[in-house]
């Protein structure tokens, strides 16, 4: 993920605050999310959301409701119509706790969100910042989103086990990437103790700082892993692994940190790796170039590694097969990059 | 149809100024509508025998907008005079700015906004677009600054010319700087600095109200000073008012001064 804040490097820097908080508190199962706003500011993520969970075969409505916000309740306050939207969630059967999200109208007319989520409604209400015009982007609507989750669990006793934080769920294969760091992390058998938060019930968050180690998805959420590290001191590693060396460096590093013998695991990790570029044999020595469409740096390296491994000839672009450079999360995400070279070589 | 506003700052007297002008307007046989742009809607309560009317703002939040209609807006006051409060949130919540721009668009649905002047009484500040709403296209041409000699009522007159300089920028806007309308606080010179003031932001004095005791007088009787004391002194001064206003030709850009210029001008007549 680029902290490069140009546009062409930086989709997820240039969305809406709301959106990236939506794309969290939605995965926290027995809550509704309250979006305290206009409706159209909650119908547009409905549809995102649905869209995207019938790609994961989650044929379900998310838990989303709106205060309905009128000009009317612009010009006198729009708190009273909040502590409706919110008693009529908290009351919904089998309501955990609600998840209160601002918009940029109740940013902008100064609502004392904080203060109404405070009154009682008989489960917890957690209020989020996220009005996007006061300058943020959809990856700080995450990291509020996340931050105040985390604010809801205490510290507790540890066991041996590691949380996977901030997972990109709109991202297309958020499930096959946590696969694949979940199977690197059974080479060394450790279990995974909550996906903070993935289809996550609310219970579960408070077992957040159960875990000695937490993994990011990607550097963008340092904030939100420097949070975790003070308030339940658990330490971070800042990405989810990228490509052939950096999935083998990963492993490594987690293996260190619980002082694990993790030799193993890396053998048997080199030999799948070596055994899946013997699969794609067919590409060795091809003129290509790659295409880089908002893909980081760290991406870019990774797929320049690859493309040594098999030795790709770089050619001139427009004369040669053009390679997109996606995220390659493992070896397994390294394995469908590969795919999709092998499409774009024989198209 | 000539339609005015009154600025400046809170506490000047823009709404007792504002009261006796449609008064002595009323009296030269005018047609007049007087419309409060201040939540705390107390414009036209001197033009209603003390009685707070109630506000559109008031109206829309209990009824709703369907439910509103426009003889529940306007109250007829003094001599005729259609009287109209905009009113607004309670103090500390929403948006009063929008509440503004809400009630213009509910009287120009309705119509209401007729007759031969409008007198647009506005908040102290203009503190966001809302409150410049009377000064946009289609409303108040002419804009007057109600101040006093003191500073910090030249320096919020000093402000409002930004915005008319601003709002007469625009294309197609007519809003022009009709003049400086001095409420003495009763300071010696006084008259000369705000005469002065005009002169420097490209405009003219073109009343000055003494202080007087009667305006007091006036109010505890829930009048203003053209109805309870017609012969007095100070009820030919709002006439007078009223004559120059209906009579001006001489609208302009305001050039407003820079805030040293403004004290050094200040300085000149202590």
């Amino acid at each position: 993920m680029s902290s490069n804040p140009l546009p062409a490097n930086s989709s997820r820097l240039g969305g809406c605050t709301l959106t990236g908080a939506i794309s969290v508190t939605s995965h926290v199962r027995d809550t509704v999310t309250v979006v305290h706003g206009p409706k159209g500011c909650s119908h547009h993520n409905v549809s995102l959301l649905h869209a995207s969970w019938l790609e994961d075969d989650r044929a379900v409505l998310p838990e989303l409701l709106s205060s309905g916000l009128s000009e009317k309740d612009v010009i006198f306050g729009g708190e009273e119509a909040l502590r409706r939207t919110i008693g009529v969630a908290a009351t919904k059967e089998g309501v955990r706790a609600v998840l209160v999200l601002s918009t940029c109208v109740v940013g902008s007319i100064g609502d004392d969100v904080t203060s109404v989520c405070s009154e009682e409604y008989g489960v917890p209400v957690v209020p989020i910042s996220s009005a996007g015009f006061l300058g943020g982007t959809f990856q700080d609507g995450m990291n509020n989103a996340l931050v105040a989750l985390a604010g809801t669990a205490s510290p507790c006793d540890t066991n041996r086990s590691v949380n996977i934080i901030g997972e990109m769920n709109l991202e297309y294969e958020v499930e096959e990437n946590y696969r694949e760091v979940e199977r690197l992390l059974a080479l060394l058998n450790l279990p995974v103790n909550i996906r903070f938060v993935h289809n996550t019930g609310w219970e579960e968050l408070s077992r957040l700082g159960a875990a000695e180690l937490n993994i990011l998805r990607g550097p963008a959420l340092v904030p939100v892993g420097e949070y975790l590290k003070e308030r339940f001191d658990t330490p971070f590693i800042a990405s989810f692994p990228q490509g052939l060396s950096g999935t083998l460096s990963f492993v490594r590093e987690v293996a260190a940190f619980f002082g694990i013998d993790g030799q193993a695991a890396l053998r048997e990790e080199c030999r799948r790796q070596e055994e899946m570029l013997d699969q794609f044999s067919d590409l060795r020595r091809v003129p290509v170039s790659l295409e880089r469409v908002h893909s980081g740096e760290d991406e870019l390296l990774a797929a320049e590694e690859l493309a040594a491994a098999l030795d790709l000839v770089m050619g001139t672009p427009g004369t040669c097969a053009k390679l997109p450079v996606n995220a390659a999360v493992g070896t397994s995400g390294t394995k469908r990059m590969l795919h999709r070279w092998r499409r774009a070589v024989h198209a | 149809m000539k339609q005015i506003a009154l600025y400046g700052k809170g506490g000047i007297g823009k709404s007792t100024t504002s009261a006796n002008l449609s008064s002595a307007l009323s009296h030269r046989d005018l047609s007049v509508l007087q419309i409060g742009c201040d939540p705390k809607r107390d414009s036209t309560r001197m033009l209603m025998q003390g009685r707070f009317i109630p506000t559109v703002m008031d109206l829309v939040r209990t009824r709703g907008e369907a439910g509103v209609s426009l003889s529940d807006v306007v109250f007829t006051g003094y001599n005729g005079i259609r009287c109209v409060e905009a009113g607004g949130p309670e103090p500390g919540v929403g948006c009063a700015g929008r509440g503004i721009i809400a009630t213009f668009q509910l009287l120009e649905k309705f119509g209401a906004l007729e007759g031969d002047v409008i007198v647009y009484d506005v908040l102290g500040d203009v503190v966001c677009g809302g409150f410049a709403m009377p000064m946009r296209e289609g409303y108040a041409q002419e804009i007057y600054l109600v101040t006093s000699g003191e500073l910090m009522s030249l320096y919020a007159a000093n402000n409002i010319c930004k915005a008319v300089q601003r709002l007469a920028s625009r294309v197609k806007s007519k809003c022009r700087l009709g003049g400086v309308i001095c409420n003495a606080k009763g300071q010696p010179r006084e008259e000369d600095l705000v005469t002065e003031f005009a002169r420097r932001v490209n405009s003219t004095m073109i009343q000055y109200i003494p202080r007087d005791h009667i305006v007091q007088q006036a109010e505890v009787n829930q009048k203003t000073v053209i109805e309870f004391a017609p012969d007095s002194a100070q009820a030919g001064h709002y006439r007078s008012l009223a004559g120059r206003i209906m009579d001006n030709s001489s609208l302009t850009i305001p050039s407003p001064l820079e805030i040293d210029e403004l004290e050094s001008l200040a300085r000149e007549f202590i």
